[in-house]
């Protein structure tokens, strides 16, 4: 990754997210003017002009490493506020007017996010209830079960089994993020840099399959994949012709990839077409003038341009996969069940909701530990680089 | 609808008073027990908002299997009480056990399977029955009463049963000379080798371990671990021939002819049969109960503890006691009737299907499943990840 790619790219990467925010203080002022590639010495106003090299350095740097943006945004705008102290974010009156536009939002992640994952984490640690539920935090008087106790994770942790299962879900979660990037960056890359006016059609176009219930469409592919299908009829004859069995398509870990990845594209093709949208097709002729062949350009240039929109994709892919049960239940076979399976089955199948709460929070702290490292690996190779 | 009913609609846990599906409640409050605050808050709020508008006539809230009773049946029900009927779905006695467990309230009856029936017994969550109400009671085999869920039928009021069993295609099991009356055909790869791919078994624990114990010469409600481990071993020798577990839509595969072999209700086989013979399929599909002995699933009429129209329920149980309307319900979906008066008004075919009304001799072979205690559940759960793992 070089550092000596023109500051030309950045408008496009900092108009997403805070930028609004950002603008109010003295240090974001910075920001702006070297987003829009700017001298900074012009401002003659609101700043203290010394430090500017250095945290533009850091900032002009920061995408072309790869990493996740936004965080280094938050990054340099705190190094900034360290060495110049900038004046408050908001004026005296606009103190009340920042909790009234925050506080329900907040309110709002409070009682219907933070509030339903501690349950969770607290039914983590409870008897089941015998009938269902959960069993008593107080001793009700009757000789049962209650309290807290460790018995859940212990029983996680007594078999292979369930973690066999975790792992094999993420593998599948891993496989679907793969190929629907794959599929996507040309579709996104397509619709992109397609004439304006059918922009907002194909984008439409690729959101329409939302306008029906994804079960349906789901089900859908039971008849697709379904042996008297046309489809499944054309590669049985061309495996035929080699002189291979006739395979089942459906009932199969083939036709769970199929939906995982059917259901979840358009996810990501979005981010990608959002991030692939607001490249300049002028680094693109920079290149080309520099000597980049194709591939240079795609794999210098856009590609690293595009890893904000990859990463966001991949996410939104890849979690969602992890939890999902619908489509195994409907395309799976005999061997295709998944955590997103277990975990339903204790709260809808066999009555344990503590241990489908236990299995949430273990699946929970891997795609957190598993977000850590990645951010962790971002960092060390900007630090490398 | 105004927003007022919006409301009313999205706060009350359980049936709305119009008769809406409303959101299920989500509190993870204890069942049972005390009720904590901000539930109470709810709840009165919900009354609050339940008695401002004036009520109109008496609903009844049902809460029942899907497609588990007929609409002309409702229809007479409502002439006849002036009142009305409002129905919620369940698709699983597990799931409306779920339900019932996270608070979902003021269903009046339920149509749970006899294990789930004890359980809510045990639980204290049913009210008893006034028999005094109930003038056709008599009008149930005896064979039906006094079940292990209740004895005395103090909660419950057989309403129709379903036999676990095989459904199959007739002309392919025929023309590959196979028996029809066998767990062996699930479960001996002698017979699976011809019927690779083409069988498919319930997604159901109990379910699946109950054909397995029974085919091994047990009763399905060993609970004893050794043997459920002899069951695993059998199912995992038979599975790589199955095409999927499945418990939803085997009545379609059946009907299009992908599957040949399915383990699943007396009541969906007897629906694919009509379907195939409706879309005038080259075949048919035929059910039978297995020779080993199976799963009998009695379902009972039970009033629920917040259930708010006692009297209207028993009234309705009387009325499906009666033979006419009992009748309907098998009519339509092919499930057993424990109604003596209902025989005369069943179609002759279904009344003669062995696998429906079985004799007296495989009617003995025939088991209700008893509710396992969390312990077991555990042990079978770990089992059964493991058969769905290999």
């Amino acid at each position: 990754m070089s550092r000596t790619r023109p500051p030309g790219f950045l408008p496009t990467l900092g108009k997403g997210g805070q930028g609004g925010f950002w603008r109010h203080s003295a240090g974001a002022t910075v920001d702006t003017y070297l987003l829009e590639g700017k001298a900074p010495s012009l401002d003659t106003t609101a700043l203290p002009t010394p430090t500017l090299p250095a945290s533009g350095e850091g900032a002009v740097s920061s995408p072309a490493g790869g990493g996740g943006w936004e965080g280094e945004r938050g990054d340099s705008s705190c190094t900034r506020i360290s060495q110049s102290p900038p004046p408050p974010l908001f004026q005296r009156g606009e103190i009340s007017a920042k909790w009234a536009i925050t506080a329900p939002p907040t309110l709002f992640l409070l009682v219907f996010f933070l509030a339903p994952a501690l349950i969770v984490v607290l039914a983590s640690f409870q008897y089941p209830g015998e009938f269902g539920g959960l069993a008593p935090l107080t001793d009700p008087g009757d000789g049962g079960e209650h309290g807290l106790t460790l018995e859940n994770y212990l029983f996680f942790a007594s078999d292979w089994l369930f973690a066999e299962i975790l792992l094999r879900s993420f593998a599948v979660a891993a496989a679907s993020t793969l190929i629907c990037l794959i599929l996507a960056y040309p579709v996104a890359w397509m619709i992109a840099r397609g004439p304006k006016k059918h922009r907002n059609l194909l984008v439409l176009l690729v959101i329409l399959p939302f306008a029906s219930n994804f079960l349906i469409r789901v089900y859908a592919w039971m008849i697709i994949l379904g042996p008297q299908a046309a489809f499944a009829l054309a590669v049985n004859g061309l495996l035929g012709a080699f002189g291979l069995g006739p395979v089942s398509l459906l009932f199969s870990p083939f036709a769970v990839l199929v939906g995982m990845v059917y259901v979840h594209l358009p996810f990501m093709i979005l981010p990608l077409y959002t991030n692939l949208e607001k490249h300049d097709p002028v680094l693109l002729d920079a290149a080309q003038d520099l000597g980049a062949n194709a591939w240079q350009r795609f794999w210098r240039v856009t590609w690293p341009l595009s890893l904000p929109g990859i990463f966001s994709g991949s996410a939104l892919v890849f979690i969602p996969v992890l939890g999902m049960f619908a489509i195994p239940d409907i395309l799976g076979g005999t061997r295709d069940m998944l955590i997103g399976n277990l975990i339903k089955d204790q709260f809808l199948g066999v009555r344990d909701w503590p241990f489908g709460a236990t299995l949430s929070i273990v699946l929970t702290l891997c795609v957190l530990g598993l977000a850590w490292l990645a951010a962790w690996a971002g960092k060390a190779r900007r630090a490398h680089a | 609808m105004g927003w007022w009913d919006w409301m009313r609609r999205s706060l009350i846990p359980g049936p709305s008073p119009e008769g809406g599906r409303a959101f299920p409640s989500l509190s993870l409050r204890e069942r049972g027990r005390g009720e904590g605050a901000a539930s109470t808050l709810v709840k009165t709020v919900a009354m609050l908002l339940l008695t401002l508008p004036a009520q109109a006539a008496d609903t009844l809230h049902l809460y029942n299997w899907n497609n588990y009773i007929s609409d002309q049946t409702i229809a007479r029900f409502e002439a006849e009480c002036r009142c009305e009927v409002a129905q919620d779905y369940y698709s699983d006695n597990e799931e409306m056990l779920a339900k019932l467990a996270a608070g979902a309230s003021g269903y009046d009856l339920i149509v749970p399977t006899g294990n789930a029936v004890e359980a809510l017994v045990r639980s204290k969550q049913l009210r008893s029955l006034d028999k005094t109400r109930l003038a056709r009671l008599g009008n149930i085999k005896p064979a039906f009463m006094n079940a292990f869920f209740d004895p005395g039928n103090r909660y419950s009021v057989p309403y129709a049963y379903t036999v676990t069993l095989l459904g199959y295609n007739v002309e392919k099991l025929q023309a590959l000379g196979l028996p029809t009356d066998t767990w062996a055909l699930i479960f001996e790869p002698r017979y699976l080798e011809k019927l690779k791919g083409r069988v498919t078994v319930l997604d159901s624990q109990r379910e699946l371990m109950a054909a397995a114990l029974r085919y091994l010469g047990h009763s399905v409600n060993d609970t004893d671990e050794a043997k459920w481990k002899q069951a695993r071993d059998l199912i995992l020798r038979a599975k790589p021939y199955w095409a999927a577990f499945n418990a939803s839509s085997y009545i379609k595969e059946l009907t299009v002819g992908n599957i040949w072999l399915a383990h699943g209700y007396s009541n969906d086989m007897f629906q694919a049969r009509a379907d195939a013979e409706g879309a005038g399929r080259p075949f048919r599909i035929g059910y039978a109960i297995p020779r080993e002995g199976a799963v009998l699933a009695l379902d009972s009429m039970v009033l629920h503890r917040t259930g708010r129209h006692p009297e209207l329920a028993q009234s309705f149980i009387d009325f499906m006691l009666d033979g006419e309307n009992s009748a309907e319900l098998t009519n339509l979906i092919g499930s057993g009737n424990p109604n003596r008066a209902a025989m005369a008004y069943i179609r002759p075919e279904i009344a003669h299907n062995r696998a429906v009304f079985p004799d007296a001799a495989s009617m003995k072979r025939l088991e209700m499943m008893r509710d396992l205690d969390r312990k077991s559940r555990r042990i079978l759960n770990r089992i059964w990840t493991e058969i769905k793992l290999r």
